[in-house]
This record gives structure tokens, sequence and C-alpha cells, in this order.
């Protein structure tokens, strides 16, 4: 687990080659020297060389593709942010993390292989990549800004990465209430990351992970008995079931988003007969009226 | 109060005229009797806003009312009457110079020129069987005499004509006139007798759809309301669906109904059996995506977010639907206390979320479908009103010339039926309720929020 980073991950300026207002760093700090630094830091490659899977070779059996199956991965992804309170400076105020974490804190790295934080370029070194997971980066600052996250997946699963973008929230949305160092400003959103088609391989290997949703196969499909899970004291550290801020992680309940929506298509529902009987009710009377008349 | 006083040190004289000074000036601006010490105080002493009128305006006097104006019962004379009668009328006299010349109205007195024409001629040029020359010569007299008053010449005349006939014959004779007494026939090409003829046919059909208009029947007038008024809505998906860019699928159903009102116009068509253009343009290509699958163009990534599939879904399900539409859909979503973008997409709840836009887009539908019905029964109203009896109807009826009696025998027949058809208007209107429409349905909606 990287380190919180304190006031020395903002201290390294930037000069203001962004469009965004600088967020993390103090703009008038701006130095020739941390220019330099950042930029190499920046172009370095997205994707470090996975070349030890890229040269595994695949049999038949492991690239053959399911048709009409998806394997989906529920995960929520977003920040907490705490303020710090007495020991907050002009440019330090906050201290806050962004992760990507299974809806049931599952341990992800069973698809995620590398997840890349791109961070506001006036941090020190922006591009953060998280090898194993948990997937998260813990930095300070004082502004908020979105965050992107590149997810890049083990090969057999799927050689594109997903993109997903955060804004971070340091400052709570009602002013009322008033800052606290107890409870962090939490902003998180649920997703799931679909895989369609997904290989046999694949699909055998995650049939019976707990982060997975595995539709039933269709009939007459077999598959290869699933594999033992691997790495299992690595899985062990890989969950987040025991996080330092899994206090704070929200629940997301899609029973209660069913009912809501089940509600609501009633009061349609109800609406559109009701419209419908009115317009039977218009359409009426003056039938009856012509087929009076033509008597 | 001052430090003098605080100090109890008597006041110094000088101050004291100081201030008197101003004071007269003040005193002669004083307040004008009834004018209340409020009002005053409001715009005392302080410069006008607005520009106040010059005194050596209000004195001058209007100097145009030099002549003297009266009014006489004073007799004249009109060079259009031919029997100098002498007539008397009331005249503005200015300056006791009465006005002289001719009665001004005299020039409105205009008059035919009704061609002569003689027994030669007639011989020539205007023999037709149709007419003999005593009614021809009665004709022409009666032109002269009324003014080409044709209404008038065929109630005075003597056989049974049609103001058509008659006008017919002044006019082809007229022309044949012209004509024949011209030394050549372009120079009179350009007379509006030559260059126009008067068409018989023409004019009998004319007269005869005219009646038949002013004797339509409410039924006839609401059925043509209710053609006109699904040619409207017609129209106006057309236009929508050509706006949207849509696929063929929606344009080609449109195309269907709008040939099958077409081909029968005429034909009673029953309003519940509109293939409501609107509904047809949505329910296709709201049919033809299943809610379960997702978009080709997503499943070719290998990787997606659910809310990336939800998103391109939503649009496919709205593609029919104007900004407008959409919008409202989104407005009715938060209405209902529905998130717009679902919290929690898993795919369960993305299908349902999906078929409740689905149903949200129907149920506007409907609404807009309920709004034309109400604008049209309403329309069918407001004619019904105008018909009521005692309408413009029954005097234009007189003016319908007499050559028509014969074919208004019809029309007396379905009068008839007319006279059926006010005694059930009321009722007809009394079940129809009272459209409780437009105000009161998005109440409606609210309450059941």
């Amino acid at each position: 687990m990287p380190n919180p980073a304190t006031a020395a991950a903002a201290a390294a300026a930037a000069p203001s080659s962004s469009s965004k207002k600088s967020a993390g760093d103090p703009p008038e700090s701006a130095g020739a020297g941390a220019g330099s630094v950042q930029k190499a830091q920046r172009s370095k490659p997205a994707r470090p060389s996975d070349d030890a899977d890229k040269k595994l070779l695949f049999s038949e059996e492991q690239t053959k593709r399911l048709k009409d199956v998806e394997i989906s991965f529920p995960i929520v992804y977003g920040t907490i942010s705490f303020w710090l309170g007495k020991k907050a400076s002009e440019y330090n105020s906050h201290k806050w993390t962004v992760y990507v974490r299974g809806a049931t804190n599952e341990d992800l790295s069973v698809i995620v292989k590398r997840a890349v934080f791109q961070l506001h370029p006036s941090f020190n070194n922006p591009t953060r990549v998280v090898e194993s997971a948990p997937f998260e980066v813990s930095e300070s600052g004082w502004g908020e800004f979105e965050i992107a996250i590149s997810l890049f997946f083990h090969s057999d699963v799927c050689d594109k990465q997903l993109d997903l973008y955060h804004q971070l929230k340091l400052y709570p949305e009602d002013d009322s209430a008033p800052q606290s160092t107890k409870k962090p400003v939490v902003i998180e959103t649920y997703d799931e990351v679909v895989f369609s088609e997904p290989t046999e391989a694949f699909f055998a290997r995650v049939q019976n992970h707990p982060a997975a949703v595995v539709p039933r196969l269709p009939p007459g499909l077999s598959l290869p008995p699933p594999a033992p899970l691997e790495h299992v004291n690595e899985k062990k550290r890989g969950d987040t079931k025991d996080h330092a801020l899994s206090q704070w992680f929200m629940n997301f309940s899609e029973a209660d988003e069913l009912l809501k929506l089940a509600a609501a298509r009633q009061q349609v529902q109800a609406h559109i007969v009701k419209l419908r009987r009115q317009l039977t009710k218009i359409d009426g009377p003056p039938q009856q009226s012509r087929a009076a008349s033509g008597q | 109060m001052d430090a003098k006083d605080i100090l109890g040190l008597p006041k110094n004289s000088f101050p004291v005229i100081q201030e008197k000074k101003p004071r007269p000036p003040r005193d002669s601006q004083r307040r004008p009797d009834g004018v209340h010490r409020e009002v005053y105080a409001l715009t005392g002493g302080m410069a006008p806003l607005m520009p106040t009128i010059e005194v050596s305006h209000l004195k001058r006097k209007p100097t145009v009312d030099k002549e003297k104006i009266s009014w006489q019962w004073l007799p004249f004379t009109s060079s259009a009457r031919t029997d100098n009668l002498q007539l008397y009328h009331w005249v503005r006299v200015v300056n006791r110079v009465p006005p002289t010349g001719d009665y001004s109205f005299a020039k409105y007195n205009k008059s035919v020129e009704v061609l002569k024409y003689t027994d030669e001629e007639y011989e020539k040029h205007l023999a037709d069987p149709m007419w003999t020359k005593e009614e021809t010569d009665q004709l022409f007299d009666l032109c002269e005499r009324f003014d080409l008053r044709f209404v008038v010449i065929a109630d005075r005349f003597p056989t049974s004509r049609s103001v058509e006939e008659l006008k017919n014959r002044y006019y082809s004779v007229t022309r044949a006139l012209i004509v024949a007494r011209a030394p050549s026939p372009a120079d009179v090409s350009g007379h509006p007798l030559v260059k126009e003829p008067f068409n018989l046919a023409h004019e009998i059909e004319r007269k005869r759809a005219l009646s038949s208009v002013l004797s339509q029947t409410k039924q006839q007038e609401r059925r043509e309301a209710e053609i006109l008024a699904e040619a409207k809505r017609i129209m106006e998906s057309r236009m929508a669906s050509k706006s949207s860019e849509e696929v063929e699928l929606p344009v080609t159903s449109i195309d269907n109904g709008g040939s099958e009102k077409a081909a029968a116009p005429g034909e009673s068509i029953s309003p519940s059996a509109n293939n409501n253009p609107s509904s047809s343009n949505v329910a296709p290509p709201a049919a033809a995506i299943d809610t379960t699958s997702t978009p080709a163009s997503l499943r070719m990534l290998r990787v997606y977010l659910r809310t990336h599939a939800l998103e391109q879904m939503v649009q496919a399900v709205s593609s029919t639907a104007g900004m407008r539409t959409i919008k409202r859909v989104d407005q009715t979503l938060q209405d209902l206390g529905v998130h717009v973008k679902p919290k929690v997409p898993t795919k369960s709840v993305c299908a349902e979320h999906l078929e409740l836009r689905k149903e949200i887009l129907t149920l506007l539908n409907l609404q807009k479908q309920l709004q034309n019905k109400e604008a049209e029964v309403s329309a069918n109203r407001e004619t019904s009103f105008t018909e009521a009896p005692g309408t413009p109807k029954r005097s234009y009826r007189g003016d319908v010339d007499r050559p028509f009696i014969p074919d208004s025998v019809g029309f007396g027949g379905e009068r008839v039926g007319k006279r059926d058809h006010k005694r059930k208007a009321p009722g007809r209107t009394m079940d129809a309720p009272p459209s409780p429409p437009q105000s009161k349905r998005p109440r409606k909606l609210k309450t059941s929020d």
C-alpha cells in the first residue's frame, strides 16, 4: 500500500502548461527544473511492457470465444478526502485517496493487471501506475480536479484498456455542515465492467471468483473444470474488505433501485391506461352521432 | 447644538445674521395654498423634473380661428339628376360664403354604356337559336335600365332565364358587336370583354360549389375539420421524421398512413381508427431494439462499462424523439423520483430503466394525441357554435340565385337531416366531457406523483 503522500508530494511545481487551473501546487512556485522532470514523467509510456504475458502461447481452446456470453465485474471507483483541520496549510488542506475497488470489496486483481491514475499535472509525477491491488493512490492537496483512471487487464481477459473518470471532491456539497477532520467527503460511482464474448479460458478462470458475475452457460457448452484459484495468499492481500477506509465505503443497493423503478413504472403505466381511456372517450361520441345520423 | 451650547456660551450674533440672509428667498417659495405639506415636502424647493411650460406660450392665443363657420340649410343641384329636382341639405359655410360647384356625390353616379345594335347587325352577328330578338331587346333594355344588375334584371325578366343565361347572352352579344365594329380583331384584343369571355359553365359550377359550401351540414363540416386536422398531423410527423433523418422504417409507415387517408378522404374516417402517425412513428424502432441485448458496436469492444451501454441504448430508444421530448422524459424521470442515470447500473436495473423510459415516451405520445384530439373536438365545437340557428348561412341562402332552386331541393332534403343534427348537437357536446384537458392534465400528473 503506497504511503499517503504528504506535503512533499505537492511541493514540486509545474509550469501552467495545462489549461486546467493548477490544483495541487502554489502556482508561484513553478520552476524550470521541476517542469522538465515532470515532462519526462509524463512521456513515460502508459503501459509498461508486459512481454511476459504476451509471450504466452495460447492454445486454440484458450482463444475460443463464447458467443452471447458476458461476464461482468461490479466495481466502485471514487475518492475519500479528509480535511486536515489544524494541520491544514494553504496548499495542503486535504488528504485524499482515489481508488478502484470491487463493489463487494473482492480482489479485482483477478482481471486488473494495472491501474493508471492520471492526476493533475501540477502534482509531482502525475501519472501514477499501480501494479497490484488495492488499486489506489493517496495524495494531499487543496484543489478539486478530474482524475482519469485507466484499467489494464490481464492478457487472457482483454487486451483493451478501460477508462474511468472521476471528479475529486474535497469540500462537502452542503456548506451548512462545517468541515470536520473526522468525517470525510466520500464520492463513489458504481459501474460494471462488462466483458463480452470472453474466451473460454478466461471464463473458466473467473467462473467461481466472487468478484465476477457470470451467467449460466447455454446448454451444450462444456467447459474445462474451473481452475483452482491461484495466488491464494495474494488474493488475501488484494481485497479491500479490511481496508483502512472501508468504514466509509458506500453501499450500492440494486434492490432499492429496482424498487424505485418498479414504482415509477407502475405510475407511468397507470397514466397510460388513464390516457388511453380518455382518448377512447373522446373518440367515442362522434362515432355514435355519426352512426345516428346515418340512420 | 454645538460646542457653544454645551459650554453655555451665548450665541454669537454673527451667524444669526448669516442665517437670516438665505431665509427671505426661501419664504418667497412658500408652499402654495391647497397643496399638502407632505406633498410639497416631496417636491418643494427642488427643481422640477419635467420642463414646465413657458408662460408666454400660455398667453398666446391661437391665431388659427379667424374664419367664421356656420352650418346652413341650403338648396343644391346635382349634375347626376336629369329632372332638376330641388333638394336641400346642411352645408358648412365658411365666412358666409356658401360652397359652389357640383354636388360632391354626383361624381359617383356612373352609368354603364350599353351597346345598341341595329337590325342588320342582329341578323348578321347576333342571331342565336336559344334567344329571340324580342327577348334580346328586352334584356338590353333592362340592362340599361338597371345598369347591369343582373340579379334585378333576372327578377324582372318576363321569361324564366337564369342569371347566368342572361349574363351569357348579354356579354356574348356585346362581345360580338365590339369585334364586328372594330376595324380589325387586333384592335379590340385588349378589351376586357374580348380578353376574358364570360364562361357560362364555370359560373354555374362556381355557384353550385358556393351554395354547397354554404348549405353544408354540421356533420360534413366536422368531418372536413377532422380530415384537415389529420392532414396537419401527418404533415407534422413527416417534417419531424425528415428532420431527425431517421431510418426509412418510420417514414414508410407514415407514408402508408398518409396514402390510406388520401385514398378515402370523403369516407368516414373514424378517429379511433387513426393509425396514429405519432405512435407508429416511435413504436417500430422501439420494438426493434431488444433491451436485453447490448448494441453490437459495444460488443465489438470486448470490454465496456455498463453505463456506456445504457447510454447508447437510451439514445437508441429516444432516437426518434425530438430534443424537447427527450428533455421531457428526463423531467418526468425526475418528477417520478428516479435518477436520470441509475446510481447502481446493474444489468437488470438498466433493463428496467430502459423500459421506464420507453413507457414514458409512450405516455408523452398519448398526451400529445389527446391534446390533438381535444383541439380537434374544440375546433368542431367552435364551428358548430358559429353554425347556430340564425347565422349568416340563411341570408346567404337567400342570395343564391333563383336558378339554383331546383338544385336546392336536394339541399332541402339535407336540411331536414341537418336540423336533426342540431337537435343532437348539444347531446354530443355534453357527453364529450367539456374537455377536462390542457389545464387539468399536468396537475393530474403531479397529484399521482
